[in-house]
């Protein structure tokens, strides 16, 4: 496996094995237990996923940078990719009763992120500049 | 290593999927499609055998709420069987037991048709 913390990938979906390939090995030399890896490479996946169809609208052209960053406590995972971005945060999750009762589909990402993650920042300065950053604490 | 599959089985009138690999945005078009020509043959019994599923992200569960409205409206329903815990954890988490009939066994969910 790569030692690299940095990875450049095609904004397709058909790169999403290939980021949690990437992901789960991180987290692993991290230390993380299995469930918790699950979470972690689930709320890459679907913060990936939306800016493939959002930000990039399924353009391959366009690219995704992910790193991971650690300290003793924190595993990093930062996302950078152009277009317009936008802020998991600014997202309430929804109510899932009413979800269920009027059978909605879609929408479920930011709540799995919300969810399983400790933590989201995320940054805009321009078009060319998004940076998303899911935290996960050991 | 073939990222996602599925195969399919008639059983006393009741269409059992068993899926395989890892259910993401880019596979769980299969899914889709899957799905959409048993609704429009009119096959509304439906099982979904999760015991080879390695992963799913929201975008398969997405699949599953786009057809159970119309399947139940049928008489028939989509049942979920077979999972590991890891991927129960996951609908779990979301609440879809609350919509969704959610078997260990597949012989439950076949029973539960009867």
């Amino acid at each position: 496996m790569d030692n690299s913390n940095k990875i450049l990938l095609a904004s397709s979906t058909k790169n999403l094995s290939l980021l949690r390939n990437f992901i789960e090995s991180k987290a692993i030399d991290f230390g993380f237990d299995e469930s918790t890896i699950i979470q972690i490479i689930l709320s890459v996946d679907e913060a990936c996923t939306n800016i493939i169809k959002h930000a990039h609208k399924y353009n391959e052209n366009e690219q995704i940078e992910i790193e991971t960053k650690t300290d003793k406590t924190e595993f990093r995972i930062i996302i950078k990719y152009k277009g317009n971005g936008f802020d998991p945060n600014d997202l309430n999750s929804p109510d899932m009763k009413e979800y269920f009762s009027k059978f909605k589909v879609g929408g479920l990402g930011v709540p799995i992120m919300k969810k399983f993650m400790n933590k989201i920042e995320y940054v805009h300065k321009n078009s060319d500049y998004n940076s998303l950053t899911l935290i996960k604490v050991l | 290593m073939e990222e996602f599959s599925i195969n399919t089985k008639n059983q006393e009138n009741i269409e059992i999927l068993y899926l395989n690999g890892f259910l993401d945005a880019h596979t769980s078009v299969e899914l889709e499609n899957c799905l959409e020509k048993l609704i429009a043959e009119g096959k509304y019994r439906i099982i979904v055998n999760f015991d080879k599923l390695s992963y799913i992200s929201s975008a398969g569960l997405g699949v599953f709420m786009a057809f159970i409205e119309t399947a139940r409206d049928n008489a028939g329903d989509i049942k979920l069987c077979g999972m590991s815990d890891k991927i129960y954890n996951i609908f779990d988490m979301l609440g879809f037991p609350i919509l969704f009939e959610i078997y260990k066994e597949e012989n439950s969910a076949i029973g539960k048709f009867s």
